[in-house]
């Protein structure tokens, strides 16, 4: 592909992927054929034990698969050299146990994401004041996550996640501990996300409720998808 | 947020596991201080012994275990004397005795009188002894200071009572703090005759007195030559098992510290797996979370470090102060010994902790965010 070309390839392309663990006896994924273009919301709904998060943790390169090939913009995972700089750059990810560190602050656990980068410390100190008021949390932004309420929480979560501008969010049962009110919060922001920033959003949910709000739903079944 | 504002936080974060790993260097740091301090006092304390005679260089016997044991009979001065190069040899003998509580080693130096001289003696009061008087002594004016006594006094030594006959002054502090008797008396006294412990050699001016050392060295292999402190284990080999004691024990402080707070940060591991793999789950680099790990185990060992030395000022005091050691040990604080207690600190802290942090650094992400 020339360098005027442009890439119409989908943001996220993978084929026959399989995760067999170290037993060789499960498979979490077996052969899984998923692509999702860029921009677009997807959800990965399906039961306990199918292999969503599996998938969702190759796809952020927090884990290698046994076969397969996965692309993710121009990184092709299964011949990364450097996973900690594909992540930090690429990828924001929200988890269902919001994962802050407690003795940081809501601004400190937005930068401590941008450590890795090259930005000064005053613009990261400013990045997250300025992430932290997107997800409307500027008054609480010196309040430990023991001090906030489970939605202000995953908010800071979300914050986090975009610190580093990432061209793919990874959300990992987001809404799993909110109330309703907290959830349809966060899935505002998600849309936000996706329509103000064109950021492929990948999320995995139980929640049919929460899934109905993306573009698309992929349901999975034994390691493999089944509704495409 | 800095690295340094995050360290401090996570230190701060776990008080006890923090106060454990400082005291651990602390302890460490203490030890290996005092005993430098302690060594370097007695270093400094047996080469004192060569500065009195103001010579460019000092003749003892080889290989004996203390200086003070060295010696040398009159043939051997002789012989020294009628070196090429040598201007002047004096023979001198050294002795040690308890005057009292606050003298347990006090030094008496056996001169004859027409060595008094050159030995860069000058006599402040009285006159000086005779050279075969029985009962005859010289007091250094910080001595008689000490010790309250006056030319006509008499002062106890040896078993017997000596007339001060004069006070002298040889400009070195720890001459000044003896007393001399002549030479016949003092081998007397101590069933020597004949021996001197060492010989205080003045070069010809003009000459290298480097070059005349090595020429005498060479003539004389059953002697050894002594011009700084640091050849002072030449001749006194108890100081060099000693240093060699003091450097043995702080490779196995390192050691026995390192290990300490190996085992007190891989407890902390265990205790932030989520957070290490969070922080990798989130793009840290491996060498970051190192440096995290790493960085904070230094501060402690920084913090440790000072302690260290506060409590071994402390402790050097308080040794020298007890009765058995009061006037025999005196401190040197040195650069040397500050150095020695923090690459004791840091050493410890980067051994011990570069174990964790490597595991820290290479959990997986996905099982260190689901451990428990």
């Amino acid at each position: 592909m020339s360098e005027h070309d442009v890439d119409t390839r989908p943001m996220i392309e993978t084929h026959d992927v399989r995760k067999i663990y170290a037993d060789g006896k499960v498979a979490a994924l077996d052969g899984v054929d998923l692509s999702v273009s860029a921009g677009e919301f997807v959800a990965i709904t399906g039961p306990s034990g199918c292999g969503k998060s599996t998938l969702l943790s190759l796809l952020a390169a927090l884990d290698g698969p046994t076969s397969g090939t996965i692309r993710v913009g121009s990184y092709e995972l299964q011949h990364l050299k450097n996973a900690d700089r594909f992540r930090r750059q690429e990828v924001g990810l929200v988890f269902q146990l919001h994962n802050l560190l407690p003795r940081l602050s809501a601004l400190g656990n937005v930068e401590i994401a941008m450590m890795g980068s090259d930005r000064p410390r005053a613009e990261r100190a400013r990045r997250a004041q300025s992430l932290l008021r997107d997800v409307g949390l500027t008054d609480l932004s010196d309040r430990r996550p023991t001090q906030l309420s489970g939605g202000e929480r995953q908010r800071v979560a979300v914050a986090r996640a975009l610190a580093n501008d990432p061209s793919v969010l990874y959300a990992d049962e987001p809404t799993g501990s909110l109330d309703s009110r907290s959830v349809s919060t966060v899935l505002g922001l998600f849309e936000r996300l996706r329509t103000d920033h064109g950021v492929t959003i990948v999320l995995v949910t139980h929640d049919v409720a929460v899934a109905a709000s993306a573009d698309r739903t992929v349901h999975m079944l034994d390691g493999r998808i089944v509704e495409p | 947020m800095t690295h340094f504002s995050l360290v401090i936080g996570n230190i701060w974060a776990k008080k006890a596991r923090s106060t454990g790993i400082a005291l651990a260097v602390a302890l460490a740091v203490m030890t290996v201080v005092t005993l430098t301090v302690v060594s370097n006092g007695l270093e400094n304390a047996a080469a004192a012994v060569l500065t009195i005679g103001k010579a460019d260089f000092t003749v003892a016997q080889k290989g004996v275990s203390d200086i003070l044991y060295s010696s040398l009979d009159n043939g051997q001065v002789a012989q020294i004397q009628s070196t090429p190069g040598v201007k002047s040899a004096v023979g001198v003998l050294l002795e040690t005795e308890r005057i009292n509580a606050a003298n347990p080693l006090f030094i008496e130096i056996g001169i004859q009188p027409s060595d008094l001289e050159s030995f860069g003696v000058t006599i402040l009061a009285g006159t000086a002894y005779g050279p075969d008087a029985p009962n005859e002594v010289m007091l250094g004016w910080r001595a008689a200071q000490d010790l309250g006594l006056h030319v006509g006094d008499q002062f106890k030594a040896n078993g017997t009572s000596n007339t001060v006959v004069g006070i002298y002054s040889t400009g070195i502090s720890y001459g000044d703090l003896g007393a001399m008797f002549p030479l016949p008396a003092l081998q007397a006294y101590n069933r020597v005759p004949g021996s001197v412990t060492l010989v205080f050699v003045k070069v010809v001016p003009g000459l290298s007195v480097a070059k005349v050392q090595a020429t005498f060295e060479a003539a004389h292999p059953e002697l050894t030559t002594i011009r700084t402190a640091s050849q002072f284990g030449r001749a006194d080999r108890n100081l060099v098992f000693l240093k060699a004691a003091v450097t043995g024990s702080t490779v196995l402080a390192i050691l026995i510290g390192a290990v300490i707070v190996g085992n007190t940060m891989l407890l902390s591991l265990f205790e932030r797996t989520r957070e290490f793999g969070l922080l990798r789950a989130i793009g840290w680099a491996r060498s970051r979370v190192v440096a995290l790990v790493v960085s904070e185990s230094l501060i402690l060992a920084l913090i440790g470090s000072a302690i260290g030395v506060g409590l071994s000022i402390a402790v050097a005091a308080g040794l020298e102060s007890l009765p058995q050691l009061n006037g025999v040990l005196h401190s040197s604080f040195t650069a040397e010994a500050f150095w020695r207690g923090l690459v004791v600190g840091l050493g410890m802290a980067i051994l011990g902790s570069l174990y964790p942090a490597i595991r820290a650094a290479n959990l997986t992400p996905v099982k260190a965010l689901s451990n428990e």
